[in-house]
C-alpha cells in the first residue's frame, strides 16, 4: 500500500485519534472542502495581519469588516504595533524531514509569524477560535516547537497562541527535541506499521 | 546555466543537484524561485528535493508553476492592489480569486452589453472572446500591440471585442473576482511595484513558458545571480493557442547551453518525426504498427483485443496509455465495457456528467423549484435509488402515486413526502425542511453528510463533488445573493470546466491512461504502449484560429505585416511536428489507428495521418479474385488522363468497373505518367450521389484491398464540400466559426414555420418556400448577383438566412455554395486542392447539380483528370433537386464518351421493355434518353421472351388479389426470391404494407426512417416501458419487437402476452425477459447515452447493427440536450421515428445482406428503388393520374409553378409539363430495369378515392407499349 510520507499538524491529529479516517482523508483524498464563516473571518485576520506586518496600508481594507469586527481588529493593532519590527517572517512555511527506524518522513507545516527579540524566537499562532485545551501537549505545538528548533537551530524558542478577538493568549516554551521526536514517531509509526 | 536536452535525459535531475547544492552552501530557499510547467511537475520536482536532502530542515521552498506563483504573489501582495482600485464599495481583504467558472458568468454578461451586430455566432462568442482575452494576457500583449494585430487581420468586430473585454475587465475589479488569466494582470502590476526577493531561479520545461512568464523573468532579471534553465529546443508543444513561445534562451542570457545529447531508439524516432514533418517528407512506419479501419467501432474493438494481447503477455495497465482527440461517450463506453482499468482525463468537461453529480443538481433543483412542476419522475426514481437508497419497487411505487397525485390532486412532492411514514422518506422531509432556504453551499454539503458515504469506491466522485463546491463558493463568494440558486444551478450545469490550470487531474496508479496528446505531453507520462487513434480526425491539428482570435498573429514574437493560409498551414505543422516529437519521447512503441468515419457515422479527414507514408500500393498477386472486365467494358480502362465520360446503362457492372478503375491507378496500369507522378488515395478523389453509395463503396475497397493503409477520398459532393470548408481553418475566411453547424431538417423545418408565421404566409406553404430556397440558392451560384422578384419569398429568404447566420449554421445549399466561394476567391485554397485532385470519378453524373459540376471543374483545374460515369436514362431527380441533365450531356459531348451498353442484370422480355419505352418516348415526340439501347450479355440473361406482364384490371380489388396471388405463389417455389412493389408514392407505401400484413405476407418498407432500424426501435420501445412501467401495453410490444428479432423464444413471447399486472411485479424469477428488463428498469444512467448504450449493446453486440448503437445513444442525447427531461426526450424520440437524419447523424443500413429480409416482400417508391434489383418486380395502380405521358392532360402543381417562379429563366408552363413528363418516361424506365426475372406492370379501371370508387384512366403506357409489340 501507498503511503503518506509526509505530516502536518491536523494529519497528525486526525491519525492519532484514527488511522482510518487519516488515510481516507489524506491517502484517498476522501473529503469535502467545507468552508464555514469562522474561518473565513480568520482567514481575513491572517491576511490583515500579515498585510499590517509587511507594512502595507490596510486602512481601506479594514472597510470590509463589521463595526465588531473593526473594533477587534483595532485592538489587534494595537497589541502588534510596537512588535511589527521585530517580526522577522510572515506566513512561513517549512519541510523538515526525520526519520523513524531508518525510514524518512517529512513534517510541513506553515507558522503564521515569527517574532525575534533578543536572540529569542517567538512563533506566533493568530487563533479565531480557541486555544487548544492542552496547549502544551497539542500535536501542533509538537511539531511547531520541533520544526522551529530545526529550523532555527536553537532551543530558545517559544510557541505563543493568541485569540485574535479576546486578545488572550498563551505561551509554550521549548522542552527538548527527543521529547517531541518520541511522542511524533509514535503518531507516525501508526501509519507506517500498518 | 543552460541545458538544452529532451525529457528522455537526466536533465531534471541535474537542476534538482544543483538547487540542493544551493542549499547546502547555504542560500536561503526562500531565495530560489523554481518554475515547472504544472503542478504534477511541481510534485515531481518537491520530491526529488525530498529524496535527495539530507535530515533536517530543508527549507520554505518557492516552487511553483507560473499560475500557482501568480496565484501566490497576488494573494500574499493583495493589500497594494486594493489600495490601488478607486472605489471603496466592494473591499475585499481576501481577493477571490475564482475559477474560470464565475468569470465565463462575468463575460457573458458583459458580452450582452455590446452590439456585436451581424456577428454570425452568438452561440460560440463567449468561447471566441475568452481566447482573445486569454492570448492577450498570455502574450502580453498592450494596447499598440493589440492594435497592430488587429489591423494586420484587417478585423471586422475588434472594437466590439475590446469594449466586450473592457467591461469584462472592469466588472472583475468592481468584484474583486480574478480568474487565473486575469491574474497575469494584477501580477505585472505587483512585480513591477515591489521588490524582487528572489536570487536565483530555476526553470524547467522553458521551451513551454508564455510570453507573460518570459517578461517577468526578462524585468528581474538584473537582481538575478544565476538563472538554471532546462529545456528542449524542439519542444514548445504548447504554441498556438495555449500560448508558448520558443525562447532564445542562450540570447536571454548570452552564455551557450550544456547540449545533452541522446541516441536511445526514442530520441531517434522522435527526431526522426520531428524531421521528416518540418521538411514536407512522409514519415516511413518504423517501430510502428498502423492499422485501419472502416467504422471506428471496429477500429476500438481492434484497440481492446491487442490491450488484451498485451496484459496477456504481462504488460501493466500503467504501460499502456491510449491518445485521441476525440474522447467521447463511445470511446470511454466502448474501452469500459472491456473491464480494463482506465483513467479518462478529459480536456474539457461539465461537472454534471458525472452521474452523481447530475443526481445531487436534479435533487437541489427539485428543493429550489417552489411550484414543483417539471419533476421528470424517471429522474426522481434515480434520486430515490442513487441518493436517498430506496430499493427500485419502493421508488417506482412513490412515483406512481406522484404521478397520480400531482395529475389529480396538483399534489406537490414534499407534501407527498411528509404524508409517508417510512423512515426514509422521515429524514428525506427534515432535511428538506432544514435545508430549502439555505445557501446552495449548505444544501449541498448537508446533502453529501446525509446521504454521500465517502469511501474508496467513489473517490473520484468526491473530486467532482469538492470541484463542484469550489464552484459553488466562489459564486457565493462573488456575487453573495446577486445569483439565484436556480440561476446558479443553471449555470453550473452549463459550464465546461477547460484549460484551467489549477485542476489537478491524477493520473491512477494501475491504470491505462485516455487523454488528448497534450496532456500526455504535459504530464510527461511515460508508458511502454502507446496507442493513437483516431488519426485521421482533424481534432488531433487544434483549432489557432476563429473569427474573434488568431493564436498565430497574437503571439508576441509575430513579426509580419500580413497572414497566409500557407502561414496556417506551416505553423500548424510545425506544432504538430513539435507535438509528436514530444509524444514520441514518451513511448517504447506505438500503434497507430484510424477509421474512415468516426462514431457519428461521419468522414474522418485532416488528421496527422497526412505526415505519414502509408503503403498505397495494390499488387494483383493479392487480390482474391480479379476482376476480369467483359468486352464492353474495356473501353474504360483504356483511359490515360483528360476528360472521359463513362455511360453505363441500367445493370451493365458500373460499380465494379469503378473499383477497377481506382485498382489500376493505384497499381499504375493507367495514368502513369510523369506529369501527374506518384498517384496515392489521397489523390483519388471518387463523388457519390448518395451517402449510402459512399459508404458501400468504401466498404467494397476495404474488403477487397484489406492491406491498403488509406482509402481514396469517396464521399458525397456535400461531403467533399464539408471537408473544403473545415481543412485548415478555411471556415474563417468565410466568417464562420469553427463550431458552425448543418442544420437538419428538423430544425430548418421548425425555422420556416417560425419565419411564416411572422409574415402572416399560411404553413401549408412551408414546402413552397423550402423547396424555393435550395432553388434561389442554386440560381445565386449560377448567376451571381441575380435578385429575385418575387418580394415575399425574398423576405422570407432573407429572414432565413439572417436566423442561420445568428445561430452559427449553414443549410446543405450553403454547404457547396460556400465551399464554391472558398476555391474561387482564394487561390491558396484553390491551389492546395488542385494539387491533391489527380484525379475525379463522379458516380451518378446525370444527376450532378450545375454547383457540383462547377466544383468538379474548379478542382480538376491543375490536372484536368476527370471521369464522369451516368446514364441519362436513369436522371430521375430533375424535378425535385437541382440536378443539371444537360450539364452532363454537355460534358459527354466534349469528352471521350465511353458506353457500356450491356445489362446482364434483366431477363431479355425486360431489357426489350425498358428499350420499347425508349421508342415510346420517341413515338410520343419527346427526348427524356440517350441513344443507348441496351443489349443483353451473350450467356448470361435469362431468355424470357414473356418476362413482362401487363395487366389491366376492372376493379381495384382484382388488381390487388393478383399482386397478392402472384406473390404467394412466387414465395411459395422459391423462398430465395426477392420481391419488390414499386410505388409512385410514399402515401401508398402504409396502404400495400397493410394489405400484405393482413395476408400474412412478410414486408419490409425500404427507407431510412429510424424505426425501421433494430437497434432504434427496441431502444425507443425499452426507453418508454422504463418511462411507463405500469403499461402493460407497452411490454407486450416490446416483446413481439424482440421476439421478432429472435432475441427471446415463443415460450417468452406467449408468458409476457398473458400477464395482467405490470411485469416488474410479477416475480416470475425464471424468466430472463423479466430480469432483463428490470435490469434496465433499475439501472439509473444520468445519461441517456450510457442507458441507450447499454440496452443497445446488451442486445446488438456482435451484430451487424452494432455499429448503430452509438449513432442511437448520440441522437438520444442531443435531444436531451435540448429538452427539460428524460421523458420528454424520449417522446421527441418516438416523434422523429420517421426521419432519417437527425442533426446529420444516419443510420447504417445493410438492406442487401440482412437475413431477416427472407420471405419479405419490398415496398417502396419508384424513386428510391434505384440502385437496386429484384428477382420479381410489381408496379401496380398505374394510372394516368400516377405516371402521366400525355402533355394535355397534366397537370402543374402548384410546388412546380412556385419554383419556376423564383428562377432567373423561369420555364413556361408547357416546358415545364414537358419537362416533367420526360422525367415520367425515365422513372418507368428505371422501375422495369429493376427486374431480374419477372415484371409486372398494372392497373385498374377503378380506384377508390376519399372512400368512393371512382372511374381511373390507365397511364398511356400500356397502349404505347402495345403499339410497339
Amino acid at each position: 500500500m501507498k503511503k503518506i510520507d509526509t505530516f502536518s499538524a491536523n494529519s497528525l491529529k486526525l491519525l492519532d485519534k484514527s488511522v482510518l479516517e487519516f488515510e481516507n482523508k489524506y491517502l484517498y483524498n476522501l473529503s469535502i472542502m467545507k468552508k464555514d464563516k469562522r474561518a473565513i473571518l480568520g482567514q481575513k485576520f491572517h491576511n490583515l495581519i500579515c498585510f499590517y506586518i509587511k507594512n502595507f496600508d490596510v486602512s481601506k481594507l479594514i472597510l470590509n469588516l463589521t463595526q465588531d469586527e473593526q473594533k477587534s481588529w483595532q485592538k489587534l493593532k494595537d497589541y502588534l504595533k510596537d512588535k511589527k519590527d521585530d517580526f522577522i517572517k510572515t506566513e512561513y512555511s517549512f519541510l523538515i524531514k526525520e526519520k523513524l527506524n531508518s525510514k524518512p518522513y517529512f513534517l510541513t507545516g506553515r507558522f503564521d509569524a515569527v517574532y525575534k527579540k533578543d536572540g529569542f524566537y517567538v512563533i506566533y499562532d493568530w487563533k479565531t477560535l480557541n486555544i487548544p485545551k492542552n496547549p502544551k501537549d497539542d500535536l501542533q505545538s509538537i511539531v511547531y516547537l520541533f520544526c522551529a528548533n530545526k529550523i532555527f537551530k536553537t532551543e530558545k524558542i517559544k510557541l505563543k497562541y493568541l485569540s485574535i478577538e479576546k486578545l488572550d493568549s498563551f505561551e509554550i516554551p521549548f522542552i527538548n527535541p527527543d521529547y517531541y521526536k518520541e511522542k511524533l514517531d509514535k503518531i507516525i509509526l501508526k501509519h507506517f506499521i500498518k | 546555466m543552460i541545458i538544452n536536452a529532451n525529457s528522455t535525459t537526466n536533465r531534471t535531475l541535474i537542476l534538482i543537484d544543483e538547487y540542493i547544492n544551493l542549499l547546502k552552501k547555504g542560500v536561503n530557499s526562500e531565495k530560489i524561485l523554481v518554475l515547472v510547467q504544472n503542478s504534477k511537475k511541481k510534485n515531481e520536482f518537491i520530491n526529488l528535493i525530498k529524496e535527495k536532502f539530507d535530515f533536517g530542515n530543508i527549507g520554505n521552498l518557492k516552487i511553483y508553476s507560473f499560475f500557482g506563483l501568480v496565484y501566490n504573489y497576488v494573494n500574499e501582495n493583495w493589500a497594494l492592489i486594493e489600495n490601488s482600485i478607486k472605489d471603496t464599495k466592494n473591499v475585499k481583504i481576501l481577493p477571490n480569486l475564482c475559477g474560470l467558472e464565475v468569470s465565463q458568468y462575468i463575460f457573458k454578461n458583459c458580452i450582452n452589453e455590446v452590439d456585436f451586430t451581424g456577428y454570425n455566432s452568438k452561440t460560440s462568442l463567449l468561447h471566441q472572446l475568452l481566447r482573445r482575452y486569454s492570448l492577450i494576457n498570455f502574450n502580453a500583449l498592450d494596447k499598440k500591440e493589440i492594435k497592430l494585430r488587429e489591423n494586420i487581420l484587417k478585423e471586422s468586430y475588434s472594437n466590439e471585442a475590446r469594449e466586450a473585454i473592457n467591461k469584462y475587465k472592469l466588472k472583475t475589479i468592481e468584484k474583486r473576482a480574478f480568474d487565473y488569466i486575469r491574474q497575469i494582470n494584477l501580477f505585472e502590476y505587483l512585480y513591477k511595484n515591489l521588490k524582487n526577493e528572489f536570487e536565483y531561479v530555476f526553470l524547467d520545461d522553458g521551451d513551454e513558458i508564455i510570453p507573460a512568464l518570459l517578461e517577468y523573468l526578462k524585468y528581474i532579471k538584473k537582481d538575478i545571480k544565476e538563472f538554471f534553465i532546462g529545456y528542449d529546443s524542439n519542444g514548445s508543444s504548447r504554441l498556438g493557442y495555449l500560448g508558448a513561445i520558443n525562447v532564445d534562451f542562450e540570447e536571454f542570457l548570452g552564455e551557450k547551453a550544456h547540449k545533452i545529447t541522446t541516441i536511445d531508439k526514442k530520441t531517434k524516432n522522435a527526431l526522426k518525426i520531428l524531421n521528416s514533418i518540418k521538411n514536407d517528407e512522409l514519415i516511413e512506419l518504423e517501430n510502428i504498427e498502423q492499422r485501419t479501419f472502416l467504422r471506428r467501432d471496429e477500429m476500438l474493438d481492434d484497440v481492446i483485443n491487442e490491450i488484451k494481447n498485451l496484459i496477456n503477455q504481462g504488460v501493466k495497465y500503467s504501460d499502456i496509455s491510449i491518445i485521441t482527440p476525440l474522447c467521447d461517450e463511445f470511446l470511454k463506453s466502448s474501452l469500459e465495457k472491456s473491464g480494463f482499468e482506465f483513467n479518462f482525463i478529459s480536456k474539457s468537461e461539465k461537472l454534471n456528467q458525472n452521474r452523481l453529480i447530475g443526481y445531487i443538481l436534479e435533487f437541489l433543483k427539485i428543493i429550489n423549484d417552489t411550484n414543483n412542476s417539471d419533476i421528470s419522475p424517471y429522474c426522481l426514481k434515480g434520486i430515490l435509488m442513487e441518493l436517498i437508497g430506496l430499493r427500485g419497487a419502493s421508488a417506482l411505487q412513490f412515483i406512481q402515486e406522484y404521478k397520480i397525485k400531482r395529475e389529480l390532486e396538483d399534489k406537490n412532492l414534499f407534501e407527498l413526502i411528509k404524508e409517508k411514514k417510512e423512515e426514509d422518506f422521515k429524514k428525506l422531509y427534515e432535511i428538506y425542511e432544514k435545508i430549502r432556504f439555505q445557501k446552495l453551499s449548505f444544501q449541498l454539503c448537508e446533502i453529501i453528510t446525509n446521504y454521500i458515504p465517502l469511501n474508496k469506491e467513489i473517490s473520484k466522485d468526491i473530486i467532482k463533488i469538492n470541484q463542484l463546491l469550489k464552484q459553488i463558493y466562489d459564486f457565493e463568494e462573488v456575487f453573495d445573493d446577486e445569483v439565484g440558486i436556480n440561476e446558479l444551478i443553471n449555470q453550473i450545469e452549463n459550464t465546461i470546466i477547460s484549460e484551467n490550470p489549477l485542476s489537478d487531474d491524477e493520473i491512477e496508479e494501475n491504470s491505462i491512461v485516455v487523454s488528448s496528446i497534450q496532456k500526455i505531453i504535459d504530464y510527461s507520462h511515460k508508458t511502454k504502449y502507446q496507442f493513437m487513434l483516431d488519426i485521421n480526425n482533424e481534432g488531433w491539428l487544434k483549432q489557432d484560429i476563429g473569427p474573434l482570435y488568431n493564436a498565430w498573429v497574437m503571439q508576441k514574437s509575430w513579426k509580419k505585416e500580413s497572414f497566409e493560409l500557407e502561414d496556417n498551414m506551416e505553423l500548424t505543422k510545425d506544432r504538430s511536428a513539435r507535438m509528436l516529437y514530444k509524444a514520441y519521447l514518451l513511448a517504447d512503441k506505438i500503434y497507430l489507428y484510424s477509421s474512415s468515419y468516426d462514431s457519428l457515422g461521419l468522414e474522418n479527414f485532416s488528421g496527422i495521418d497526412k505526415f505519414y507514408k502509408f503503403d498505397s500500393k495494390i499488387e494483383n498477386s493479392t487480390l482474391q479474385k480479379p476482376i476480369i472486365p467483359r468486352q464492353d467494358q474495356k473501353a474504360v480502362f483504356d483511359y490515360n488522363g483528360g476528360l472521359m465520360s463513362v455511360s453505363a446503362t441500367a445493370g451493365s457492372g458500373k460499380t465494379t468497373v469503378m473499383l477497377l478503375l481506382i485498382e489500376k491507378i493505384l497499381s499504375k496500369e493507367i495514368l502513369n505518367n510523369e506529369e501527374i507522378g506518384e498517384i496515392e488515395p489521397k489523390n483519388i478523389f471518387v463523388l457519390t450521389f448518395m451517402e449510402s453509395a459512399a459508404r458501400n463503396f468504401k466498404e467494397r475497397i476495404k474488403q477487397r484491398y484489406p492491406q491498403l493503409k488509406e482509402l481514396p477520398n469517396i464521399s458525397t459532393i456535400h461531403g467533399l464540400a464539408l471537408r473544403i470548408i473545415k481543412e485548415n481553418n478555411n471556415y474563417s475566411r468565410l466568417g464562420l466559426d469553427y463550431d458552425f453547424e448543418i442544420i437538419d431538417e428538423i430544425k430548418r423545418t421548425s425555422l420556416l414555420n417560425e419565419i411564416l408565421y411572422t409574415l402572416g404566409i399560411q404553413n401549408d406553404k412551408l414546402n413552397l418556400y423550402d423547396s424555393a430556397i435550395s432553388t434561389y440558392k442554386s440560381e445565386l451560384a449560377k448567376y451571381g448577383d441575380y435578385n429575385c422578384s418575387n418580394k415575399l419569398f425574398l423576405k422570407v429568404f432573407n429572414l432565413y438566412q439572417a436566423k442561420l447566420k445568428e445561430s452559427n449554421l449553414i443549410d446543405y445549399d450553403d454547404l457547396l455554395f460556400l465551399s464554391l466561394k472558398l476555391l474561387k476567391e482564394n487561390s491558396d485554397i484553390l491551389e492546395y486542392y488542385q494539387n491533391l485532385a489527380k484525379i475525379i470519378i463522379e458516380d451518378e453524373a446525370q444527376d450532378s447539380s450545375f454547383i457540383q459540376q462547377s466544383l468538379i471543374t474548379f478542382l480538376s483545374g491543375k490536372y484536368n483528370n476527370v471521369i464522369r460515369c451516368g446514364d441519362i436514362n436513369q436522371a430521375i431527380t430533375s424535378t425535385f433537386t437541382n440536378s443539371d441533365v444537360e450539364g452532363f450531356r454537355e460534358f459527354m459531348k466534349k469528352s471521350k464518351n465511353v458506353e457500356m451498353n450491356r445489362c446482364q442484370r434483366c431477363a431479355t422480355g425486360i431489357l426489350d421493355c425498358a428499350n420499347n419505352v425508349v421508342k415510346f418516348a420517341n413515338n410520343k415526340n419527346f427526348n427524356p434518353f440517350s441513344t443507348l439501347i441496351m443489349k443483353p450479355v451473350e450467356g448470361v440473361n435469362i431468355v424470357d421472351k414473356n418476362a413482362v406482364k401487363l395487366n389491366i384490371f376492372e376493379k381495384e380489388n382484382e388488381e390487388i388479389d393478383f399482386v397478392i396471388n402472384k406473390i404467394k405463389n412466387i414465395l411459395s417455389k422459391d423462398n430465395k426470391a426477392s420481391c419488390a412493389i414499386l410505388l409512385r408514392s410514399n402515401f401508398a407505401i402504409a396502404r400495400w404494407e397493410q394489405l400484405l400484413k393482413d395476408k400474412k405476407i412478410k414486408t419490409y418498407c425500404k427507407s431510412d426512417a429510424f424505426i425501421n432500424n433494430p437497434v432504434f426501435k427496441i431502444c425507443l420501445l425499452i426507453l418508454e416501458y422504463i418511462i411507463e412501467p405500469y403499461d402493460i401495453k407497452k411490454v407486450k410490444t416490446l416483446i413481439e419487437e424482440l421476439f421478432k428479432l429472435k432475441k427471446y423464444d415463443i415460450a417468452t413471447l406467449e408468458y409476457v402476452k398473458n400477464i395482467n399486472t405490470p411485469l416488474f411485479l410479477c416475480q416470475n424469477y425464471d424468466e430472463q425477459f423479466f430480469w432483463d428488463m428490470n435490469y434496465f428498469l433499475y439501472k439509473n444512467h444520468y445519461s441517456i447515452y450510457n442507458l441507450v448504450y447499454e440496452i443497445g449493446n446488451f442486445y446488438f453486440k456482435n451484430t451487424k447493427q452494432e455499429v448503430n448503437i452509438s449513432l442511437v445513444a448520440t441522437i438520444a442525447q442531443k435531444i436531451r440536450l435540448n429538452q427539460k427531461s428524460f421523458e420528454n426526450t424520449v417522446k421527441k424520440l418516438r416523434e422523429i421515428q420517421f426521419r432519417s437524419n437527425f442533426s446529420n447523424i444516419k443510420l447504417f443500413n445493410d438492406d442487401k445482406n440482412d437475413e431477416s429480409r427472407e420471405q419479405t416482400v419490398q415496398i417502396m417508391t419508384l424513386h428510391k428503388s434505384k440502385g437496386d434489383e429484384f428477382d420479381y418486380v410489381f408496379i401496380p395502380e398505374l394510372s394516368q393520374d400516377n405516371m402521366c405521358f400525355n402533355i394535355d392532360e397534366y397537370k402543374l402543381k402548384e410546388n412546380s409553378k412556385f419554383n419556376q417562379k423564383i428562377k432567373k429563366i423561369p420555364l413556361d408552363d408547357l416546358s415545364l409539363k414537358k419537362e416533367i413528363i420526360e422525367e415520367n418516361f425515365r422513372l418507368m424506365y428505371v422501375g422495369i430495369t429493376r427486374a431480374k426475372k419477372k415484371l409486372f406492370i398494372s392497373a385498374s379501371n377503378s380506384y377508390k378515392i376519399y372512400n368512393k370508387v371512382r372511374p381511373s384512366k390507365n397511364s398511356e403506357f400500356f397502349e404505347g407499349m402495345e403499339s410497339i409489340i
